[in-house]
């Protein structure tokens, strides 16, 4: 099968196309137009990039297995407890943030439930110790602020 | 002589006690980066780089941190290698063939020693090529002018997927992806560019987060897929009964090896695992039938791992003289350089003298320190391998998350980062190789600069791009390094899968 290539060049020339587009409605730099003005550049990567995604549809590698069904949901899982990591990084403060999230992702990995958030936890308070007081360094404390020790 | 007094200067800044301090915490860091599983070498000073912002540390402390962070990685990526016959990275392979018979024999210690001697020596002959070398290639990069520079960046991209690349049109492809992300943000006449008006993008986007994204998120998502929670068996070593007689016997190899890996890392295109390939052969061929190569010969283990380190010094020459870097982790380097606003190439020998020479003179502090540490830390690092990658990996991605929030306290710069792992893994499973991305994104604006100056010069003539004779040899090399992989690759990717095959079977 070599499906994947094939639909990468697809979208990478639609790239090419629209990124050559976009250089094209660049507004005409303050003190006129020079022999290379901003859109030069990005011109030459849409021409290259065009034509070797058009060689990718043409001469295709065979395929990688995608995961789909169980895996493909894990890594779907990792994703999102990544992004509300970052999501809730401020508003839970890191300790309890990092607590979840290591601990969700070592969980999903493989590690019993326990141990998994127990080293979420653990690892969650060093490194916010060790940033706070040995590199001074403030991470957000979030739910946990009456802590604070100013 | 003017070099010896700058690298006396190099010694004085290396030896200062918290450079010195640094550096043994680098490599330190860098030997457990190199051991763990899953954690590349690039990857690793990738994740560092923002810690040493947060750190705070003055430029040379930083660099001089982070080239014993490199130095100690390829250390590390031996242990593992020689103790479960899993090679840390594609280099670390040809140590595999005899390392892990060795291992198998109870000769598991020695053959650590054996490799820490041989990584000693291939990068004390590759610090001193270094040395020598350096120095006269800036003087030469002087008389480069745009247009040439142009064209040497075209060079480093066509080459980047080596020799034994597999499909150069994908380097082509990933290049394109990484410049094309570079010219986001307000270029140099005030435009704005592929911003959609939004403020995060104005300065552009940070490739500190890029490399992170791309490797240490990507890395974790490889593992979930892989389902590689567990930890590996663990590898009783015994004690270590090395004597003089032994390391009598490896020391030319490791000379061998360590010219050879020089002279790859060094070359565009090759790399260590050409360099390593290379070491071991030869060493096939010098010793010949005495040996008994791929059933436990300390010379086959002290050959390649020569090379292999040799070849990661020797990567440094184009990326320090030239500002052009030729491995993923140099790429690394180059970025920890752009972002203490130095600009690497061949002034940088003049204008950041001290800086140089003391990274060079910290490689050289630092191989000593690596070979100091590894005998008699190395069952602590065996340890480490048994580590399992479910509680390592999540660990390792929160460290990533604090580095890179540390950088601006955004949280915006955190759903890059994740994007930009998401997009690694769909590259990984294309096949479409990162560093040229990376290397996209650190030389993008220099490229485009020197093509403006280029054009300034000529007044808009773009015959100028291959007007001088230097200008043309890079043409005709950047178009060879992507022609050549689809003669020369497939035969040696043929023979190294036989010599690696061979070697596993030989081992059963």
């Amino acid at each position: 099968m070599t499906f994947n290539d094939r639909i990468f060049g697809v979208l990478m020339l639609v790239l090419a196309v629209a990124y050559g587009w976009g250089a094209s409605q660049f507004p005409e730099p303050f003190g006129g137009a020079e022999s290379i003005g901003p859109e030069t550049f990005p011109y030459l990567l849409a021409v290259v990039l065009g034509l070797s995604s058009l060689y990718m549809m043409v001469r295709p590698d065979p395929d990688n297995a995608w995961p789909w069904s169980r895996t493909g949901l894990e890594l779907v899982v990792a994703v999102v407890v990544l992004l509300l990591y970052a999501g809730l990084l401020q508003p839970l403060g890191f300790i309890v943030s990092t607590a979840l999230a290591v601990g969700t992702l070592c969980w999903r990995m493989g590690a019993a439930p326990l141990k998994a958030y127990a080293t979420g936890l653990v690892s969650g308070v060093v490194v916010f110790l060790l940033f706070s007081f040995a590199l001074d360094l403030s991470l957000p404390l979030g739910v946990l602020s009456f802590l604070e020790v100013s | 002589m003017e070099t010896l007094g700058f690298l006396i200067d190099g010694f004085g800044v290396a030896l200062a006690p918290h450079n010195l301090m640094f550096a043994l915490m680098g490599a330190f860091l860098g030997t457990l980066i190199g051991a763990l599983p899953g954690l590349g070498p690039a990857n690793g000073v990738a994740i560092l780089i923002p810690l040493a912002f947060t750190l705070g540390l003055a430029p040379e402390t930083a660099l001089i941190m982070l080239t014993a962070v490199y130095a100690g990685a390829m250390y590390g990526g031996r242990i593992s290698s020689i103790l479960l016959n899993i090679p840390g990275d594609e280099p670390a392979m040809m140590t595999c063939l005899d390392g892990y018979p060795m291992a198998q024999q109870g000769k598991a210690s020695e053959a650590l020693a054996i490799s820490a001697v041989a990584s000693f020596i291939g990068s004390l002959v590759a610090t001193i090529g270094l040395i020598l070398l350096a120095p006269l290639l800036a003087d030469f990069a002087l008389t480069f002018g745009p247009a040439e520079y142009f064209a040497l960046f075209l060079l480093a991209f066509a080459t980047l997927g080596g020799i034994t690349g597999k499909n150069p049109m994908k380097t082509v492809v990933a290049a394109a992806i990484g410049l094309m992300i570079s010219t986001v943000g307000i270029d140099s006449t005030g435009v704005q560019r592929y911003t959609f008006g939004t403020m995060e993008l104005y300065e552009g986007i940070d490739f500190i987060i890029a490399i992170v994204g791309l490797f240490a998120i990507s890395e974790l998502l490889f593992f979930i897929e892989e389902k590689a929670g567990g930890g590996k068996e663990k590898m009783a070593v015994n004690k270590l009964s090395l004597t003089w007689r032994d390391i009598r016997n490896i020391l030319p190899s490791s000379f061998r090896g360590g010219v050879l890996g020089f002279i790859a890392g060094v070359l565009p295109g090759a790399g260590a695992s050409l360099g390593s390939f290379i070491g071991y052969t030869l060493e096939k061929k010098v010793v010949g039938n005495k040996g008994y190569f791929g059933k436990g010969d300390p010379r086959g283990v002290a050959g390649p791992e020569a090379g292999n380190n040799g070849a990661s010094s020797g990567a440094l020459v184009p990326m320090l003289t030239l500002g052009v870097p030729g491995s993923g982790t140099t790429a690394v380097l180059l970025a920890l350089l752009i972002s203490l606003n130095i600009t690497p190439g061949p002034l940088m020998f003049t204008q950041n003298a001290d800086i140089v020479w003391g990274v060079i003179a910290a490689l050289l502090i630092g191989n000593f320190l690596l070979l100091v540490l590894n005998i008699p830390l190395v069952g602590i690092f065996v340890k480490l391998l048994s580590v399992p990658p479910m509680y390592l990996l999540p660990i390792v991605t929160m460290i990533a998350f604090v580095g890179i929030y540390s950088i601006s306290n955004t949280v915006f710069d955190l759903y890059f980062m994740v994007a930009f792992g998401v997009a690694g893994y769909i590259f990984r499973k294309l096949e479409i190789p990162l560093v040229p991305i990376i290397l996209g994104l650190l030389l993008g604006p220099e490229m485009e600069k020197n093509l403006r100056h280029a054009m300034d010069i000529s007044d808009g003539d773009w015959t100028i791009l291959w007007n001088s004779g230097l200008a043309i040899g890079l043409w005709v090399f950047a178009g060879l390094g992507l022609i050549l992989p689809y003669i020369v690759g497939p035969i040696l990717r043929r023979r190294m899968r036989v010599a690696t095959g061979a070697g596993s079977s030989g081992s059963d």
